[in-house]
Protein backbone atom coordinates (compact mmCIF):
# COMPACT_ATOMS: atom_id res chain seq x y z
CA UNK A 1 0.00 0.00 0.00
CA UNK A 2 1.19 3.15 -0.44
CA UNK A 3 1.35 5.34 2.30
CA UNK A 4 3.25 8.51 0.60
CA UNK A 5 -0.10 9.42 -1.29
CA UNK A 6 -2.22 9.25 1.92
CA UNK A 7 0.78 11.94 3.05
CA UNK A 8 0.21 13.95 0.59
CA UNK A 9 -3.18 14.19 -0.28
CA UNK A 10 -3.98 15.01 3.20
CA UNK A 11 -1.40 17.14 3.60
CA UNK A 12 -3.44 18.83 0.57
CA UNK A 13 -6.66 18.61 2.49
CA UNK A 14 -4.98 19.97 5.35
CA UNK A 15 -3.80 23.23 3.94
CA UNK A 16 -6.84 23.57 2.08
CA UNK A 17 -9.41 23.08 4.70
CA UNK A 18 -7.43 25.72 6.84
CA UNK A 19 -7.52 28.30 3.99
CA UNK A 20 -10.55 27.93 3.27
CA UNK A 21 -11.80 28.76 6.59
CA UNK A 22 -11.17 32.64 5.96
CA UNK A 23 -13.30 34.63 3.38
CA UNK A 24 -9.63 34.91 1.25
CA UNK A 25 -8.69 31.75 2.11
CA UNK A 26 -4.68 31.31 0.46
CA UNK A 27 -3.90 34.63 0.58
CA UNK A 28 -3.38 34.87 4.51
CA UNK A 29 -0.43 32.54 3.87
CA UNK A 30 1.04 35.45 2.49
CA UNK A 31 -0.53 38.52 4.22
CA UNK A 32 -0.21 36.90 7.33
CA UNK A 33 3.88 36.76 7.60
CA UNK A 34 3.75 40.07 6.10
CA UNK A 35 2.02 41.53 8.75
CA UNK A 36 4.21 39.50 11.27
CA UNK A 37 7.08 41.02 9.86
CA UNK A 38 6.26 44.54 9.44
CA UNK A 39 4.77 44.08 13.19
CA UNK A 40 8.75 43.85 14.25
CA UNK A 41 10.09 45.90 11.48
CA UNK A 42 7.83 49.07 13.14
CA UNK A 43 8.70 47.85 16.84
CA UNK A 44 12.83 47.62 15.89
CA UNK A 45 13.75 49.04 12.70
CA UNK A 46 11.57 52.69 13.27
CA UNK A 47 10.67 52.90 17.00
CA UNK A 48 13.31 51.08 19.61
CA UNK A 49 15.92 51.50 17.09
CA UNK A 50 17.80 49.07 19.41
CA UNK A 51 20.58 46.34 19.01
CA UNK A 52 21.91 48.65 15.56
CA UNK A 53 20.80 48.79 12.15
CA UNK A 54 20.95 45.39 11.23
CA UNK A 55 18.62 43.88 13.94
CA UNK A 56 15.14 43.80 12.34
CA UNK A 57 16.93 41.50 9.35
CA UNK A 58 19.08 39.82 12.09
CA UNK A 59 15.81 39.12 14.18
CA UNK A 60 13.87 37.93 11.26
CA UNK A 61 16.35 35.22 10.29
CA UNK A 62 15.97 34.22 13.15
CA UNK A 63 12.07 34.39 13.92
CA UNK A 64 11.23 32.89 10.84
CA UNK A 65 13.14 29.46 10.61
CA UNK A 66 12.11 29.56 14.36
CA UNK A 67 8.56 29.79 13.32
CA UNK A 68 8.52 26.55 11.35
CA UNK A 69 10.57 24.82 14.02
CA UNK A 70 8.15 25.67 16.97
CA UNK A 71 4.69 24.98 15.18
CA UNK A 72 5.88 21.46 13.44
CA UNK A 73 7.06 20.34 16.66
CA UNK A 74 4.48 21.80 18.93
CA UNK A 75 1.79 20.19 16.35
CA UNK A 76 3.33 17.82 15.75
CA UNK A 77 3.89 16.24 19.15
CA UNK A 78 0.33 16.43 19.57
CA UNK A 79 -0.68 14.04 16.01
CA UNK A 80 -1.06 11.20 17.30
CA UNK A 81 -3.03 11.77 20.62
CA UNK A 82 -5.21 14.58 18.37
CA UNK A 83 -6.13 11.77 15.96
CA UNK A 84 -7.60 9.29 18.46
CA UNK A 85 -10.97 9.13 16.51
CA UNK A 86 -9.20 8.04 13.54
CA UNK A 87 -7.07 5.44 14.58
CA UNK A 88 -9.51 3.68 16.77
CA UNK A 89 -11.55 3.42 13.59
CA UNK A 90 -9.15 2.19 10.36
CA UNK A 91 -4.98 1.42 10.54
CA UNK A 92 -2.37 3.81 10.01
CA UNK A 93 1.07 3.81 10.19
CA UNK A 94 1.10 5.85 13.13
CA UNK A 95 4.32 8.04 11.22
CA UNK A 96 2.83 9.52 8.61
CA UNK A 97 0.06 11.42 11.45
CA UNK A 98 3.58 13.61 12.93
CA UNK A 99 4.95 13.39 9.16
CA UNK A 100 1.67 14.96 7.75
CA UNK A 101 1.76 18.04 10.39
CA UNK A 102 5.56 18.80 9.54
CA UNK A 103 4.75 18.96 5.71
CA UNK A 104 1.60 21.68 6.56
CA UNK A 105 3.77 23.58 8.35
CA UNK A 106 6.65 23.00 5.80
CA UNK A 107 4.55 24.08 2.95
CA UNK A 108 3.76 27.25 5.07
CA UNK A 109 7.21 27.99 5.71
CA UNK A 110 8.31 27.69 2.17
CA UNK A 111 5.88 30.27 1.19
CA UNK A 112 7.17 32.59 3.88
CA UNK A 113 10.61 32.08 2.59
CA UNK A 114 10.76 34.24 -0.20
CA UNK A 115 8.36 36.85 1.16
CA UNK A 116 11.53 37.64 3.90
CA UNK A 117 14.15 37.04 1.14
CA UNK A 118 12.55 40.02 -0.88
CA UNK A 119 11.85 42.19 2.68
CA UNK A 120 15.63 41.41 2.94
CA UNK A 121 16.49 42.37 -0.48
CA UNK A 122 14.60 45.70 -0.33
CA UNK A 123 16.32 46.07 3.41
CA UNK A 124 19.80 46.44 1.14
CA UNK A 125 20.73 42.74 1.54
CA UNK A 126 23.37 41.80 -1.03
CA UNK A 127 22.32 37.97 -3.09
CA UNK A 128 25.80 35.96 -3.25
CA UNK A 129 26.55 32.41 -3.91
CA UNK A 130 26.86 31.56 -0.29
CA UNK A 131 22.72 31.96 -0.26
CA UNK A 132 22.64 28.75 -1.99
CA UNK A 133 23.33 27.85 1.53
CA UNK A 134 19.83 27.79 2.23
CA UNK A 135 19.21 24.41 0.36
CA UNK A 136 20.98 22.25 2.49
CA UNK A 137 20.31 24.30 5.78
CA UNK A 138 16.57 23.68 5.06
CA UNK A 139 16.56 20.34 4.26
CA UNK A 140 18.51 19.48 7.36
CA UNK A 141 15.72 21.54 9.55
CA UNK A 142 12.95 19.50 7.64
CA UNK A 143 15.13 16.46 9.14
CA UNK A 144 15.74 17.61 12.58
CA UNK A 145 11.85 18.80 12.70
CA UNK A 146 10.82 15.87 11.33
CA UNK A 147 12.47 13.50 13.71
CA UNK A 148 11.47 15.80 16.95
CA UNK A 149 8.23 16.34 15.51
CA UNK A 150 7.62 12.17 15.41
CA UNK A 151 10.10 11.48 18.44
CA UNK A 152 7.43 13.86 20.37
CA UNK A 153 4.35 12.41 18.83
CA UNK A 154 4.57 8.99 20.05
CA UNK A 155 5.58 9.53 23.49
CA UNK A 156 3.14 11.94 24.32
CA UNK A 157 0.05 9.68 23.61
CA UNK A 158 1.64 7.47 26.88
CA UNK A 159 2.84 10.48 29.16
CA UNK A 160 -0.18 12.54 28.37
CA UNK A 161 1.38 15.51 30.76
CA UNK A 162 4.38 16.02 28.47
CA UNK A 163 2.24 17.94 26.78
CA UNK A 164 2.72 21.34 29.20
CA UNK A 165 6.72 20.28 29.23
CA UNK A 166 6.74 20.28 25.20
CA UNK A 167 5.27 23.82 25.14
CA UNK A 168 7.45 25.79 27.93
CA UNK A 169 10.44 23.70 26.83
CA UNK A 170 10.23 25.35 23.58
CA UNK A 171 9.65 28.92 25.03
CA UNK A 172 12.57 28.42 26.81
CA UNK A 173 14.10 27.02 23.78
CA UNK A 174 13.86 29.99 21.63
CA UNK A 175 15.23 31.78 23.82
CA UNK A 176 18.09 29.75 24.27
CA UNK A 177 18.53 29.84 20.82
CA UNK A 178 19.61 33.32 20.07
CA UNK A 179 16.47 34.32 18.33
CA UNK A 180 16.68 37.84 20.08
CA UNK A 181 20.34 37.97 20.64
CA UNK A 182 23.32 37.26 19.55
CA UNK A 183 24.94 34.04 21.36
CA UNK A 184 28.43 35.07 19.79
CA UNK A 185 28.41 37.79 22.26
CA UNK A 186 28.63 35.34 25.43
CA UNK A 187 31.29 33.79 26.42
CA UNK A 188 32.32 31.21 29.04
CA UNK A 189 30.24 28.16 30.17
CA UNK A 190 27.06 29.36 28.92
CA UNK A 191 28.51 29.67 25.10
CA UNK A 192 29.41 26.08 25.47
CA UNK A 193 26.64 24.68 26.53
CA UNK A 194 24.59 26.76 23.76
CA UNK A 195 26.81 25.92 21.25
CA UNK A 196 25.07 21.75 21.58
CA UNK A 197 21.72 23.23 20.43
CA UNK A 198 21.36 22.31 17.15
CA UNK A 199 18.32 25.12 17.02
CA UNK A 200 21.08 27.52 17.56
CA UNK A 201 23.59 26.37 15.15
CA UNK A 202 20.86 26.60 12.33
CA UNK A 203 19.42 29.73 13.39
CA UNK A 204 23.49 30.90 13.08
CA UNK A 205 23.89 29.21 9.88
CA UNK A 206 21.08 31.33 8.28
CA UNK A 207 22.38 34.54 9.76
CA UNK A 208 25.74 33.49 7.55
CA UNK A 209 24.02 33.03 4.51
CA UNK A 210 21.46 35.50 4.06
CA UNK A 211 23.30 38.53 6.04
CA UNK A 212 26.77 37.94 6.42
CA UNK A 213 27.29 36.33 3.18
CA UNK A 214 29.69 33.49 4.15
CA UNK A 215 29.21 29.89 4.08
CA UNK A 216 28.01 28.21 7.10
CA UNK A 217 29.96 26.64 9.90
CA UNK A 218 30.88 22.69 8.33
CA UNK A 219 31.67 21.34 11.74
CA UNK A 220 28.44 23.07 13.22
CA UNK A 221 26.13 21.51 10.33
CA UNK A 222 27.90 18.19 10.66
CA UNK A 223 27.30 18.16 14.39
CA UNK A 224 23.50 19.23 13.76
CA UNK A 225 22.99 16.26 11.33
CA UNK A 226 24.64 13.88 13.73
CA UNK A 227 22.24 15.07 16.23
CA UNK A 228 19.13 14.16 13.97
CA UNK A 229 20.55 10.82 13.99
CA UNK A 230 18.97 10.21 17.80
CA UNK A 231 15.39 11.21 17.66
CA UNK A 232 15.07 9.62 14.67
CA UNK A 233 16.59 6.34 15.91
CA UNK A 234 14.53 6.72 19.09
CA UNK A 235 10.96 7.45 16.76
CA UNK A 236 12.06 4.74 14.36
CA UNK A 237 11.72 2.35 17.59
CA UNK A 238 8.96 3.54 19.13
CA UNK A 239 7.07 3.07 16.23
CA UNK A 240 8.24 -0.01 15.58
CA UNK A 241 7.25 -1.29 18.65
CA UNK A 242 4.40 0.75 19.37
CA UNK A 243 2.45 1.09 16.36
CA UNK A 244 -0.49 -0.73 16.88
CA UNK A 245 -0.34 -0.23 20.91
CA UNK A 246 -1.67 3.52 20.94
CA UNK A 247 -5.08 2.56 20.40
CA UNK A 248 -5.27 1.42 23.77
CA UNK A 249 -3.91 4.76 25.06
CA UNK A 250 -5.75 6.79 22.96
CA UNK B 1 -14.06 -24.20 3.87
CA UNK B 2 -11.05 -22.23 3.70
CA UNK B 3 -10.05 -20.25 7.03
CA UNK B 4 -9.46 -16.26 6.82
CA UNK B 5 -8.49 -15.42 9.71
CA UNK B 6 -7.55 -17.17 13.06
CA UNK B 7 -7.34 -16.03 16.69
CA UNK B 8 -5.28 -18.28 18.91
CA UNK B 9 -5.57 -17.53 22.64
CA UNK B 10 -5.46 -13.99 22.05
CA UNK B 11 -5.35 -11.87 25.10
CA UNK B 12 -5.68 -7.78 25.61
CA UNK B 13 -4.37 -6.04 28.93
CA UNK B 14 -5.19 -2.10 29.62
CA UNK B 15 -3.45 -0.46 32.66
CA UNK B 16 -5.66 1.03 34.97
CA UNK B 17 -4.96 3.41 37.07
CA UNK B 18 -5.54 2.84 41.04
CA UNK B 19 -3.51 5.82 42.37
CA UNK B 20 -1.40 8.27 41.31
CA UNK B 21 1.67 6.35 40.43
CA UNK B 22 -0.25 2.71 40.42
CA UNK B 23 -1.52 0.89 38.18
CA UNK B 24 -2.94 -2.25 37.88
CA UNK B 25 -2.93 -4.78 34.71
CA UNK B 26 -6.73 -5.23 33.44
CA UNK B 27 -7.69 -7.95 31.39
CA UNK B 28 -9.98 -6.72 28.34
CA UNK B 29 -10.08 -10.24 26.88
CA UNK B 30 -7.69 -13.24 27.40
CA UNK B 31 -7.58 -16.73 25.77
CA UNK B 32 -9.70 -16.29 23.04
CA UNK B 33 -9.49 -19.25 19.91
CA UNK B 34 -11.89 -19.17 17.11
CA UNK B 35 -11.38 -18.86 13.17
CA UNK B 36 -13.14 -16.73 10.81
CA UNK B 37 -14.13 -18.80 7.34
CA UNK B 38 -13.81 -17.03 4.09
CA UNK B 39 -17.48 -16.17 2.52
CA UNK B 40 -19.22 -16.49 5.98
CA UNK B 41 -21.35 -14.06 7.86
CA UNK B 42 -19.70 -14.61 11.26
CA UNK B 43 -22.30 -12.81 14.72
CA UNK B 44 -20.34 -11.90 18.45
CA UNK B 45 -22.04 -11.07 20.44
CA UNK B 46 -22.19 -10.77 24.22
CA UNK B 47 -23.30 -8.50 26.90
CA UNK B 48 -21.74 -4.36 27.15
CA UNK B 49 -18.08 -4.69 28.46
CA UNK B 50 -17.67 -8.21 27.33
CA UNK B 51 -14.30 -7.06 25.07
CA UNK B 52 -16.41 -6.78 21.72
CA UNK B 53 -15.37 -3.63 20.69
CA UNK B 54 -11.89 -4.69 21.39
CA UNK B 55 -11.87 -7.98 19.40
CA UNK B 56 -12.94 -6.15 16.95
CA UNK B 57 -10.09 -4.05 16.71
CA UNK B 58 -7.89 -6.79 17.16
CA UNK B 59 -9.82 -8.47 13.92
CA UNK B 60 -9.25 -5.04 11.99
CA UNK B 61 -5.59 -4.80 12.86
CA UNK B 62 -5.87 -1.77 14.99
CA UNK B 63 -4.63 -3.38 17.56
CA UNK B 64 -1.76 -6.10 18.39
CA UNK B 65 -2.61 -8.54 21.75
CA UNK B 66 -0.62 -8.63 24.33
CA UNK B 67 -0.57 -12.27 24.06
CA UNK B 68 -1.79 -15.34 21.54
CA UNK B 69 -1.44 -14.71 17.88
CA UNK B 70 -3.80 -13.27 14.72
CA UNK B 71 -3.01 -15.70 11.43
CA UNK B 72 -4.33 -13.71 8.25
CA UNK B 73 -4.90 -15.81 5.14
CA UNK B 74 -6.11 -13.00 3.74
CA UNK B 75 -4.73 -9.23 3.18
CA UNK B 76 -7.36 -6.18 4.63
CA UNK B 77 -9.82 -6.49 7.62
CA UNK B 78 -11.28 -3.40 8.38
CA UNK B 79 -14.49 -1.55 10.46
CA UNK B 80 -17.39 -0.59 8.13
CA UNK B 81 -17.19 3.22 9.25
CA UNK B 82 -19.45 6.33 7.86
CA UNK B 83 -17.64 9.57 7.76
CA UNK B 84 -14.09 8.17 8.46
CA UNK B 85 -11.68 11.45 8.56
CA UNK B 86 -13.86 13.81 6.67
CA UNK B 87 -12.79 17.77 7.31
CA UNK B 88 -15.86 19.73 7.49
CA UNK B 89 -14.36 22.56 5.04
CA UNK B 90 -13.20 20.13 2.41
CA UNK B 91 -15.75 19.48 -0.50
CA UNK B 92 -17.81 16.42 -0.77
CA UNK B 93 -16.10 15.20 -3.46
CA UNK B 94 -12.34 15.72 -1.96
CA UNK B 95 -13.86 14.27 1.19
CA UNK B 96 -14.81 10.78 -0.46
CA UNK B 97 -11.33 10.82 -2.00
CA UNK B 98 -9.25 10.98 1.35
CA UNK B 99 -11.79 8.59 3.17
CA UNK B 100 -11.51 5.90 0.42
CA UNK B 101 -7.64 6.26 0.83
CA UNK B 102 -7.80 6.49 4.68
CA UNK B 103 -9.87 2.91 4.36
CA UNK B 104 -7.27 1.46 2.13
CA UNK B 105 -8.10 2.49 -1.29
CA UNK B 106 -5.28 3.38 -3.59
CA UNK B 107 -5.74 6.79 -5.29
CA UNK B 108 -6.41 5.56 -8.80
CA UNK B 109 -9.12 3.21 -7.40
CA UNK B 110 -10.94 5.72 -5.57
CA UNK B 111 -11.18 8.06 -8.59
CA UNK B 112 -12.14 5.38 -11.08
CA UNK B 113 -14.82 4.22 -8.39
CA UNK B 114 -15.97 8.60 -7.69
CA UNK B 115 -18.81 8.30 -10.03
CA UNK B 116 -20.53 5.23 -8.36
CA UNK B 117 -20.47 6.81 -5.24
CA UNK B 118 -21.46 10.41 -6.56
CA UNK B 119 -24.61 8.14 -7.67
CA UNK B 120 -25.36 5.97 -4.99
CA UNK B 121 -24.87 9.25 -2.41
CA UNK B 122 -27.14 10.98 -4.36
CA UNK B 123 -25.94 14.23 -4.24
CA UNK B 124 -25.46 15.32 -7.30
CA UNK B 125 -23.58 19.17 -8.15
CA UNK B 126 -23.71 19.29 -4.59
CA UNK B 127 -20.64 16.80 -4.32
CA UNK B 128 -18.46 20.06 -4.63
CA UNK B 129 -19.71 22.01 -1.99
CA UNK B 130 -18.05 22.20 1.15
CA UNK B 131 -19.17 19.28 3.65
CA UNK B 132 -20.31 21.35 6.34
CA UNK B 133 -22.88 22.64 4.29
CA UNK B 134 -24.25 19.31 4.03
CA UNK B 135 -28.04 18.01 5.75
CA UNK B 136 -27.57 15.33 8.16
CA UNK B 137 -29.27 13.29 5.67
CA UNK B 138 -26.54 14.12 2.76
CA UNK B 139 -23.76 13.62 4.85
CA UNK B 140 -25.12 10.10 5.81
CA UNK B 141 -25.33 9.75 2.10
CA UNK B 142 -21.86 10.44 0.92
CA UNK B 143 -20.30 8.25 4.08
CA UNK B 144 -22.25 5.12 3.31
CA UNK B 145 -21.33 5.67 -0.29
CA UNK B 146 -17.56 6.08 0.45
CA UNK B 147 -17.89 3.23 2.58
CA UNK B 148 -19.66 0.63 0.41
CA UNK B 149 -16.77 1.44 -2.19
CA UNK B 150 -13.99 0.10 0.08
CA UNK B 151 -14.04 -3.62 -0.46
CA UNK B 152 -11.79 -5.25 2.53
CA UNK B 153 -11.73 -8.70 2.03
CA UNK B 154 -13.26 -9.11 5.78
CA UNK B 155 -15.86 -6.67 6.55
CA UNK B 156 -16.52 -5.51 10.41
CA UNK B 157 -19.62 -4.87 11.12
CA UNK B 158 -20.16 -2.45 14.57
CA UNK B 159 -24.16 -2.52 15.37
CA UNK B 160 -24.66 -0.06 12.30
CA UNK B 161 -27.45 -1.25 9.66
CA UNK B 162 -28.70 1.54 7.89
CA UNK B 163 -28.21 5.45 8.03
CA UNK B 164 -29.58 8.44 6.66
CA UNK B 165 -33.21 10.26 6.69
CA UNK B 166 -36.22 8.41 5.75
CA UNK B 167 -35.80 7.79 1.92
CA UNK B 168 -32.30 6.95 2.07
CA UNK B 169 -32.66 4.34 4.94
CA UNK B 170 -34.07 1.58 3.31
CA UNK B 171 -31.51 1.59 0.54
CA UNK B 172 -28.31 1.93 2.76
CA UNK B 173 -30.16 -0.95 4.75
CA UNK B 174 -31.13 -3.08 1.57
CA UNK B 175 -27.19 -2.52 0.10
CA UNK B 176 -26.11 -3.60 3.96
CA UNK B 177 -27.55 -6.49 3.99
CA UNK B 178 -27.06 -7.46 0.34
CA UNK B 179 -23.27 -7.37 1.02
CA UNK B 180 -23.65 -9.20 4.29
CA UNK B 181 -26.26 -12.08 2.79
CA UNK B 182 -23.23 -12.27 -0.21
CA UNK B 183 -20.14 -13.95 -0.52
CA UNK B 184 -18.31 -11.64 1.43
CA UNK B 185 -16.41 -12.53 4.71
CA UNK B 186 -17.87 -10.42 7.16
CA UNK B 187 -18.02 -10.67 11.13
CA UNK B 188 -20.83 -8.78 12.60
CA UNK B 189 -20.92 -6.97 16.15
CA UNK B 190 -24.47 -7.06 16.75
CA UNK B 191 -27.32 -6.71 19.79
CA UNK B 192 -29.95 -6.93 17.39
CA UNK B 193 -31.19 -11.01 17.25
CA UNK B 194 -33.77 -11.31 14.30
CA UNK B 195 -30.83 -9.70 12.37
CA UNK B 196 -28.09 -12.06 13.61
CA UNK B 197 -30.72 -14.63 13.43
CA UNK B 198 -31.53 -13.68 9.79
CA UNK B 199 -27.23 -12.65 8.23
CA UNK B 200 -25.43 -15.14 10.59
CA UNK B 201 -24.04 -18.32 9.85
CA UNK B 202 -22.04 -19.01 12.97
CA UNK B 203 -21.71 -16.86 16.42
CA UNK B 204 -18.84 -16.45 18.85
CA UNK B 205 -20.91 -15.52 22.13
CA UNK B 206 -18.04 -13.15 24.16
CA UNK B 207 -18.57 -12.79 27.99
CA UNK B 208 -15.97 -11.27 30.50
CA UNK B 209 -13.33 -11.53 27.81
CA UNK B 210 -13.71 -14.75 27.12
CA UNK B 211 -15.43 -16.79 24.52
CA UNK B 212 -18.26 -18.54 26.55
CA UNK B 213 -19.43 -20.76 22.95
CA UNK B 214 -18.33 -20.58 19.06
CA UNK B 215 -21.19 -22.71 17.22
CA UNK B 216 -24.76 -22.59 15.01
CA UNK B 217 -26.56 -19.63 15.64
CA UNK B 218 -30.33 -20.95 17.05
CA UNK B 219 -28.94 -23.45 20.33
CA UNK B 220 -26.30 -20.31 20.89
CA UNK B 221 -28.95 -17.64 20.72
CA UNK B 222 -30.94 -19.73 23.00
CA UNK B 223 -28.47 -20.28 25.68
CA UNK B 224 -27.79 -16.41 25.51
CA UNK B 225 -31.64 -15.49 26.20
CA UNK B 226 -32.08 -18.09 29.09
CA UNK B 227 -31.11 -15.74 32.52
CA UNK B 228 -28.09 -17.35 34.07
CA UNK B 229 -27.79 -17.87 38.18
CA UNK B 230 -24.60 -16.90 39.77
CA UNK B 231 -23.39 -13.59 37.66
Amino acid sequence: MNYLDIILFKTWADLRSEASRAYIGFLWWFIEPVLYMSAFYLLFGLGLRMGGDNFVHFLLCGLIPWKWFSSSVSNGSQSIAASAGLINQVYLPKFILPTIVVLTNTVKFLVILPILIVVLLIGGEQVSVHWFGLLYLILLQFFLIWSLASFTSAIVPFVPDLKYLIENGLLLLMFLSGVFFDLGRLDGDIAVALSYNPVALLIQAYRDVLLANQWPSVSDLAYVSGFIIIPAALSWWLFSSLDKKFVKVI
Amino acid sequence: MSVALTLEDVGVFYRRRTSLFNREKHWAIRHISFEVRSGETLGVIGRNGAGKSTLLKILAGILAPDEGTVKREVATASLLTINLGFLPHLSGIDNAILSGMLMGLSKSMILEKLPQVIEFSELGDAINEPYRTYSAGMKARLGFGVSFTADPDIILVDEVLGVGDRDFRPKSTRAMKEKITSNKTVVIVSHNEPLIRETCDRLVWVENGTVVATGDVDPILADYARPRSGR
